[in-house]
């Protein structure tokens, strides 16, 4: 389903690239502040979507190359890659790693924990099942 | 011994199973190497097995000698350690060996079918390695895990033809029905190790048969309860009658499977179990007065249906039955004492009989399918066409009829003596199992006598008869696969079976030497085996019963009676459970199941309802009027809070769908605001994103969904509406209720305090996150959230798999295609 819509059309290329740039940051900074794979991927999928909406299924797929199947796919796969590789290391199930590290020509520490891998897993899910089932019932409809 | 020891017994155990994938790699033209390497893994099996039985020797059964254990999991009790005894190294032995011998069979019956192969071996050696599990482990619960194994591996090769509804109908039968079996052994090793102290039980074969008697109380009602469980496992898996419908139907895998795991290997899995268990249990009453009657049922069964049957694969799947209930019976008789000790008797010379004549049949019989027929009926004369797999069935044969000479021919007398032997605890009833021998003899002599005269073109034989002419449904359609091919393996396809089948001649014509190798496997092997000569030259009762058997069977051999192809009603049994589970006892299912997602939401509203009064009775202070001070003092709220009633009203006062989901999307942005009021950034960040995409996927399906009829929306509108609102009002004051409890420490407050660092009741480990949210869902509740997401994903792939794309999904090259002419545009 496309609305041929100038307005829709040009103000989603602006609106597009902060929307995807917000929703990376909402992940990166969630572990902090409010935000979070969840969010973040429920985000990243609306941009996607709309941006569909705007510009048409296939400028969707040229920006987003991929099946949403194998977004799910890597992403369970990381989700649960981090919570087996503690076991591998005789710890509990799930423990996240925590920890600070400088980054080079910066002062302030960066503050991380391992519990952001499995939040990239859990977005990358969510816009997978999100775009999928979107993509999916509108191909239905056209 | 040393852990290294137990390295080597796991790399025996896994070798089938890791060459037969490695061949997946091969090119699928490479038909020889395949075979080759393929070949090596239950030839390693043997030769690692072989050397780790001669270098330690077999054990006693007193003290059996495990190899150390190298932990797995040792809060289950599941760790690796094994167990080569006797019983274990005799039939680790057996499978590897006839293993071996299957590959070069499969290389045979395949022909140059490479599809066929290149997903034959890695099955089969899949199987042999869950077999070689079974045999070989020493913790009980491992031998679980194996058995269920075999249970997988066996549903892959009986419904090796997927494209054959009916096989893979068969393969199901098996695999429900020992898989129900395993399930009930499960539990008796459960109970069996709580019955016998929990975590400092009993939980090893080893330990159980050197802790003998002394450590378990036959008297326990556990332990006899452990006891029938296991052997309800054994008894599925060996297909003791009545649960021996699923083996006749396993027939429709392709021969080499059958030869495998039908005859040989898999549905002796019972009877190991049996043996295994004969040194602990066979001190229960419960143990003679189970195993003799089930046993000594399903010998005559399987020996009568066998009889009447014209498909050759289902003669020898009914006859495999028949002698799985005589090995049960033989190990149920054992338990009766004769003279003071164990009435039994080489009892894995009995079970080596059977494999050696057994596999060879049913290697010929899938030879002969390939060549002329499967069907008794069309074989007369075969033996002009077919002159080496022949000679090969009709020598297999006569150790089916236990014709002197052969092993089998002791094995009976043997079996007779134990018969014999019982009148000293059993009574007259000795006779009643004599009579039930007889006519198991008798039938496999007639047996022999009907292929013998059949295959040879003499008078007597089995014609092909005018008047039945029935469709054989339990065809294997593994030869329809053209031409035939011709080369040496076409034919040297008998060797594996003539292979076998001298062992048993060997045993026959020189006991002495079959004693030399087998005796230090056996545990019960008191005197050496007779000659068949000897026991002419003493003839007792057993001999006479057998002489008498083998003229009865000649005569009914060559009688013109039972010779019509019956269908055993055990046929129907499965068939018959399917059918009351999902056609004719589904109707009293589906009244509850209505498929209408009103009717769910209604049962599920009404359980709330229901468990909602029940606490409302048993705590009257849920009835107390909430103290809610500060409610109305936030202008804000109150507005959102009237917007959200409002459009909850106006929901079902609505007709028309798309306003619905309009009114829908505004409640759910009232609440977004709500959460923003009272400063819950992250719910309202995920609330709004949610309620974007809920509103387009609901706009989406709207166009999809058919029109709602004008009866639907009518009909019980006031009382759904009743329902609706007691629920909203329950979990409203629900909700005001638990606002009240403020006496114990919350858990939001535990979350806020162990969010960033830890305190003492977690090690001083945080969650490292100062979004309490987030940490919430990444790591307290981690487990939640890849179970959330795990589901997330199943919902999506069932929304593609419900809406199949049309056209293909489009390969690289259009892809890249596409995108360019989309970029061109």
């Amino acid at each position: 389903m496309t609305i041929s819509s100038p307005v829709l059309r040009n103000s989603m290329r602006l609106i597009l690239p902060i929307t995807l740039l917000y929703a990376m940051y909402a992940m990166l900074k969630g572990h902090h502040e409010p935000g979070g794979g969840f969010i973040g991927g429920m985000i990243f999928a609306t941009a996607i979507c709309t941006y569909r909406m705007s510009h048409g299924a296939l400028a969707q797929l040229r920006l987003m190359p991929v099946h949403p199947r194998v977004l799910i796919f890597l992403g369970l796969g990381l989700a649960l890659g981090t919570s087996v590789i503690p076991l591998l290391l005789g710890e509990p199930f799930l423990r996240s790693a925590v920890g600070e590290f400088h980054l080079p020509f910066s002062s302030h520490p960066f503050h991380y924990a391992s519990a952001m891998a499995f939040d990239l897993g859990v977005m990358l899910v969510v816009v997978g099942v999100g775009v999928g089932m979107i993509t999916q019932l509108s191909e239905e409809l056209e | 011994m040393t852990t290294s020891e137990t390295i080597w017994l796991l790399l025996c155990i896994l070798a089938p199973a890791a060459l037969g994938c490695a061949t997946l790699w091969l090119p699928k033209r490479a038909i020889a190497a395949r075979t080759l390497i393929a070949l090596l893994g239950p030839v390693a099996s043997f030769v690692i097995l072989a050397q780790h039985l001669a270098a330690h020797g077999v054990s006693a059964p007193e003290a059996p000698a495990a190899t150390p254990v190298i932990e797995w999991i040792p809060v289950l009790h599941l760790n690796l350690s094994f167990l080569a005894d006797g019983l274990g190294g005799f039939f680790g032995l057996l499978v590897s060996g006839i293993g071996a011998l299957i590959v070069l069979y499969a290389r045979g019956y395949f022909g140059r079918d490479e599809a066929a192969l290149f997903r034959f071996f890695p099955t089969l050696g899949f199987f042999t390695t869950a077999m070689m599990g079974i045999v070989l482990a020493d913790y009980m619960l491992l031998t679980v895990l194996f058995w269920e194994l075999t249970s997988i591996s066996s549903f892959l090769l009986i419904g090796w033809d997927r494209d054959d509804r009916h096989a893979v109908k068969l393969a199901m039968q098996a695999f429900f029905t020992t898989g129900l079996g395993g399930m009930f052994l499960m539990g008796g090793v459960l109970m069996f190790g709580y019955a016998t102290g929990g975590d400092g039980g009993l939980w090893r074969w080893s330990e159980v048969l050197s802790a003998g008697a002394g450590r378990i109380d036959v008297s326990d009602p556990l332990i006899v309860w452990s006891f029938i469980l296991m052997l309800f496992g054994a008894a599925t898996k060996s297909a003791q009658w009545p649960f021996h419908y699923w083996l006749p139907g396993a027939m429709a895998a392709p021969t080499p499977v059958s030869a495998f795991l039908h005859s040989a290997t898999m549905v002796k899995a019972g009877v190991f179990l049996t043996g295994r268990m004969f040194p602990v249990f066979a001190a229960l009453e419960w143990w003679s007065d189970l195993i003799i009657p089930l046993g000594a049922i399903t010998m005559v069964a399987g020996a009568t249906i066998a009889l009447n049957q014209h498909d050759l694969k289902r003669i020898f799947a009914y006859t495999t039955v028949s002698q799985l209930g005589l090995l049960m019976c033989m190990y149920g008789l054992g338990s009766l004492e004769y003279h003071g000790h164990a009435n039994i008797e080489w009892d894995i010379t009995q079970i080596a009989n059977h494999a050696f004549y057994k596999a060879p049949l049913f290697i010929i019989a899938g030879a002969l399918g390939h060549y002329i027929s499967r069907d008794i009926t069309q074989l007369g004369g075969a033996i002009r066409k077919r002159p080496a797999m022949v000679i090969t069935m009709l020598l297999a044969g006569y150790a089916l009829a236990a014709g002197p000479g052969t092993i089998s021919f002791q094995a009976k007398e043997f079996f007779l003596y134990a018969i014999y032997h019982a009148q000293e605890s059993i009574g007259p009833w000795w006779m009643l199992l004599m009579a039930m021998a007889a006519v198991t003899a008798v039938c496999n002599v007639a047996i022999f006598v009907r292929l013998l005269t059949t295959l040879m073109g003499w008078p007597g034989g089995m014609k092909p008869a005018a008047a039945h002419g029935a469709h054989d449904e339990h065809d294997d359609h593994a030869h329809g696969h053209g031409e035939h091919e011709h080369g040496p393996w076409a034919h040297l396809i008998w060797i594996p079976g003539l292979a076998l089948v001298l062992l048993q001649y060997v045993g026959g014509l020189a006991p002495g030497l079959w004693g030399q190798w087998f005796a230090p496997l056996e545990s019960h092997a008191a005197e050496a085996i007779p000659t068949a000569l000897h026991a002419f030259m003493h003839p007792t009762l057993p001999l006479y019963v057998s002489l008498a058997c083998m003229a009865i069977g000649a005569a009914v051999g060559l009688s013109p009676l039972m010779r019509g192809a019956i269908v055993d009603m055990h046929d129907r049994i499965y068939p018959a459970m399917y059918w009351l589970a999902v056609t004719g006892g589904g109707r009293a299912f589906r009244t509850v199941q209505t498929g209408r997602f009103r009717h769910y939401i209604i049962f599920v509203l009404l359980a709330f309802l229901g468990a909602y009064v029940a606490s409302m009775a048993l705590d009257p202070e849920m009835l107390r009027w909430p103290a809610v001070e500060s409610a109305f003092e936030f202008i804000p709220g109150v507005l959102l809070g009237v917007i959200i009633c409002a459009t909850a009203i106006l929901m079902p006062i609505v007709q028309s769908r798309v306003v619905r989901v309009i009114i829908l999307g505004s409640c759910g942005f009232s609440v977004v605001g709500m959460y923003l009021l009272y400063q819950a950034p992250d719910l309202a960040l995920t609330q709004l994103m949610f309620e974007i995409i809920s509103v387009i996927l609901f706009v989406l399906v709207l166009r999809l969904l058919p029109d709602t009829k004008e009866t639907d929306r009518a009909s019980g509108r006031w009382w759904r509406f009743t329902l609706g609102t007691l629920t909203g009002v329950a979990i409203g004051w629900l909700t005001l209720v638990a606002a009240q409890s403020g006496a114990e420490p919350k858990l939001g407050e535990w979350f806020a305090r162990h969010s960033y660092t830890g305190t003492e009741a977690t090690d001083g480990r945080g969650g490292g996150g100062r979004n309490i949210v987030n940490v919430i869902l990444v790591d307290f509740r981690g487990f939640d959230t890849l179970g959330e997401i795990t589901v997330l994903s199943i919902a999506a792939l069932g929304v593609f798999s419900l809406f199949p794309r049309r056209k293909p999904m489009p390969t690289q090259l259009e892809f890249e295609e596409q995108i360019a002419g989309g970029a061109a545009r």
